[in-house]
């Protein structure tokens, strides 16, 4: 089907999402939550757009407003720069420390004004390292609390027997706000400290042994694999590669 | 005073929450005690407990049928001469009638009463006239004759009827019923949900509460004509669980129903399958928002979606689902029973029928009114209310909840409508009437909302969170003397934010008490933020109290209950207040019956 964004006709798939669609056909909209992995959430409100339907204006999240029907949708008008301008800045009030945001506040060119600052905070409840975890398996963390004492947790602030330390929480958050500390052979993260494997090959300390052990599980990996770390494999599936070639000829 | 000598008297008894909070449950033991079959009474009589009469100001309140005697405040001591005179003689006790503080006239039974006559009960036909406890109560007035002929009618029917009465949602939002039922019944997908939320939130309101108590039958029969039109098996009444009594009752009328036929298989002899499951809310306000109650119904976090797609589409466990609110769902059985057009024919072009308002705050007659749709502001708090406590002077009223807006007395001849309302800045919400004197600080009320919403918005989108946490921010400052140039407009912008990108209806209304406040009082704000002064003397750090020489007679009230001793005099005398010693707790000021006490 089509439709018509910033006054251009584009080819959208039924059921996809505008903002989806934005993305396929390169017109940009800013997202802080949205991760084409796990799809919209609606929790940043930046990707608000304007929607034209049958002569009415609203403004709708790019990210969860499914295209049904024959719609026109503005990107970028006057209250939409403004909307994001102030979410921008509520969100840079929260965690000024954040490069990210400082970039942010920046780009949108928002007014300094008198509200006051938190400087230890860096999370904007993004939720895409609860959503990591739960995508690859753990569920070790989670949202608590409501309203303004909402926070990312692990059950009771303890360390939690399903986290595997595998850091796909740090890796994936856009602020760097959730701690990972590796000293020696240990890394600890979310109040749990967990001693790291070295690669076989290269010596490299890349992975926890209860991460290997996760996803050995879930991959039915035998007792025979080898532990190695991502380049390394990489070079060892070359090598079985070429040797199968190399037998070939 | 005697009235005739009956044979038989019904003793009702008002066990809604307020009375019993003030003790009805001793009145109604001690009736039941002193009223037993070994009392050697000549007149038969019945005691029942009933739910609330509304009238929660007057409490406990005992009703004497078919005198129709109402005695107000009764307490466990007074039972015994209410027996010996009234119920074994018809003797009317004086001191128990109402007294109305104007004409100092007393009133026999509530039905002569101005906060009654100009009530329209529909939602609480039943409410403080039947024990919630007995389906037999339901019964001999009617109860399930609707879903009796429901049954015999086709489900386009019903829908017709739902759609043609004009109902639209008491929850808030004011969608129309019969759209929303007719647009999950076209669904295909099934199995489809049917819920009730009993999820009320909102600081001073207990509409729901009172149905639930009093008239629980009445929910459950709404629900299962709903059923029946859609195609749904199963339903769900999501109740706060605080509602400790809403919960008990609910759960024996559901008992009672089974086991009369009206839920479980072939209902009322037809291949028909439907059960009610009760669901204890967790006590987050944002649950009272569809989605966010559907979410928690899954054992989700309680957080709302994008209602992109509407429940009738993908609701509970992604299945159609329609969701109304409990007073939506007690106006159906009289919707079907009386038809559509009776029932369009009360109220305004847009808002049928009635509503109910639990009235509360600065009023004479606390309670819980229903009135037509389209009644004025003034009606319901001057002929209904009595009017302002103490003789002061109204200020404003805040309706529809946390997130409603202050309306000002200019608007008192505002007709309650959904459009209405909104069009002053306020909303209907689920009906919550707070009335305001001129002993109420309007940026204070703002902050108060506020700071109500930062710990009840479920925090998920970022303007709710961040903005009503930093506009408390602002208003917190201001009523400390702290206020800024610029810090209104900066309320207004992001008032503004709020209400465009906010993901639900707690975050797109949040904004309302505050910009609603601004609207009607800046005057009031601009004093806290260049004045330093808090015109209404409630903020403390920038209130100073004095009084009048003109006024004041020197009776001495305020110095007795000054808790710091800071007012001096002489007896007959006009009193002074040291402004060292002042800690602007408003004591005097509340107090004084001569208004003498004011601020600078």
């Amino acid at each position: 089907m089509q439709i018509i964004i910033d006054g251009k006709k584009i080819d959208a798939v039924y059921g996809d999402t505008i903002l989806e669609t934005c993305r396929k056909a390169d017109i940009y909209i800013p997202t802080l939550c949205y991760h084409e992995a796990f799809g919209g959430q609606g929790r940043c409100r930046l990707c608000m757009v304007e929607l034209e339907k049958e002569g009415q204006k609203k403004m709708v999240a790019a990210c969860t407003y499914p295209i049904t029907e024959k719609i026109e949708v503005r990107t970028s008008t006057p209250l939409i720069k403004k909307t994001r301008r102030n979410i921008i800045m509520l969100l840079y009030k929260r965690a000024p420390n954040s490069l990210l945001l400082q970039k942010l506040f920046r780009e949108y060119e928002c007014q300094d004004n008198s509200l006051k600052e938190d400087p230890a905070e860096r999370c904007i409840l993004c939720n895409l390292c609860v959503q990591a975890c739960q995508e690859i398996g753990s569920n070790a963390i989670s949202l608590i609390m409501r309203g303004t004492d909402k926070r990312v947790a692990s059950p009771y602030d303890e360390a939690s027997e399903a986290c595997t330390g595998c850091g796909a929480c740090a890796l994936i958050c856009p602020t760097a706000a959730i701690e990972m500390v590796e000293e020696g052979n240990k890394r600890t993260i979310w109040n749990k400290t967990f001693e790291l494997l070295a690669c076989e090959r290269c010596g490299k300390l890349y992975t926890t042994k209860e991460q290997w052990e996760f996803t050995a599980k879930k991959n039915n990996a035998c007792a025979s694999d080898r532990q190695l770390c991502e380049s390394c494999r990489k070079k060892a599936v070359a090598e079985k590669i070429k040797a199968y070639q190399a037998a070939e000829h | 005073m005697k009235t005739e000598n009956h044979k038989f008297r019904k003793i009702l008894v008002c066990c809604g929450t307020g009375c019993l909070a003030n003790g009805s449950m001793d009145v109604f033991q001690a009736l039941k005690e002193n009223l037993g079959p070994d009392s050697g009474i000549a007149v038969e009589t019945y005691v029942k407990a009933t739910g609330c009469n509304g009238w929660c100001e007057q409490g406990p309140l005992v009703k004497i049928m078919p005198d129709d005697i109402t005695y107000c405040h009764v307490k466990a001591s007074d039972v015994k001469e209410v027996i010996e005179k009234t119920i074994k003689n018809g003797e009317l006790i004086k001191r128990l009638l109402y007294r109305d503080p104007q004409s100092k006239k007393r009133f026999k039974s509530h039905h002569e009463i101005d906060f009654y006559k100009k009530q329209h009960k529909i939602a609480l036909r039943h409410i403080g006239e039947i024990d919630p406890a007995s389906i037999g109560d339901y019964l001999s007035c009617g109860g399930y004759q609707a879903l009796q002929k429901a049954v015999g009618m086709q489900a386009a029917e019903i829908l017709t009827q739902i759609l043609n009465s004009g109902l639209r949602g008491r929850g808030g939002a004011g969608f129309s019923t019969g759209l929303k039922w007719q647009s999950c019944a076209r669904q295909e997908n099934s199995p489809k949900y049917v819920i009730c939320n009993g999820d009320e939130g909102d600081p001073g309101a207990f509409m729901d509460r009172s149905i639930m108590e009093g008239d629980p039958h009445t929910v459950i029969e709404g629900m299962i004509i709903c059923a029946l039109a859609i195609g749904a098996e199963k339903g769900f009444i999501y109740v706060r669980d605080e509602y400790a009594l809403a919960i008990q009752n609910l759960k024996q009328a559901l008992a009672d129903a089974r086991s009369f036929g009206y839920l479980g298989d072939d209902i009322m002899g037809r291949d028909f399958f439907f059960d009610i499951e009760i669901i204890r809310g967790g006590g987050a306000f944002v649950c009272g928002e569809e989605t966010a109650l559907i979410a928690s119904i899954e054992g989700n976090i309680g957080e709302p979606r994008d209602k992109y797609v509407f429940p009738t589409e993908k609701g509970l466990w992604g299945k159609p689902t329609v969701i109304n609110n409990v007073e939506t769902w007690a106006n159906i059985p009289v919707i079907i029973l009386e038809g559509a057009e009776n029932f369009a024919s009360i109220g305004t072009d847009h808002s049928k029928g009635t509503k109910v308002f639990s009235l509360v705050g600065k009023v004479m007659n606390t309670g819980l009114v229903e009135v037509p749709m389209g009644t004025t502001l003034r009606e319901i708090i001057y002929d209904i209310g009595g009017g302002i406590l103490k003789g002061r002077q109204f200020k404003a009223v805040q309706t529809g909840g946390p997130s409603g807006g202050c309306i000002p007395a200019e608007l008192l001849d505002l007709p309650v409508d959904f459009e209405s309302l909104a069009a002053a800045g306020s909303m209907m919400g689920s009906g919550g009437l707070i009335v305001m004197d001129d002993r109420t600080c309007m940026v204070e009320v703002a902050r108060y909302y506020l700071n109500f919403l930062a710990g009840e918005s479920c925090g998920k989108c970022v303007p709710c969170r961040e903005g009503i946490r930093r506009m408390l921010e602002i208003l917190t400052r201001i009523c400390e003397g702290q206020g800024k140039e610029g810090d209104l407009e900066l309320l207004e912008e992001l008032g503004e934010t709020l209400q465009i990108a906010s993901l639900c209806a707690l975050g797109k209304t949040a904004p309302n008490p505050v910009l609603s406040t601004i609207r009607y009082f800046r005057d009031e704000y601009l004093a806290h933020i260049r004045e330093h002064r808090c015109p209404a003397g409630v903020c403390r750090k920038l209130t100073e109290f004095y009084i009048d020489p003109e006024l004041c007679n020197g009776c001495g009230l305020c110095k007795k209950n000054c808790p710091v001793n800071a007012i001096s005099g002489e007896k007959k005398e006009p009193h002074v207040i040291s402004q060292e010693l002042c800690i602007r707790c408003g004591d005097c000021i509340n107090n004084c019956p001569f208004l003498a006490v004011k601020v600078k």
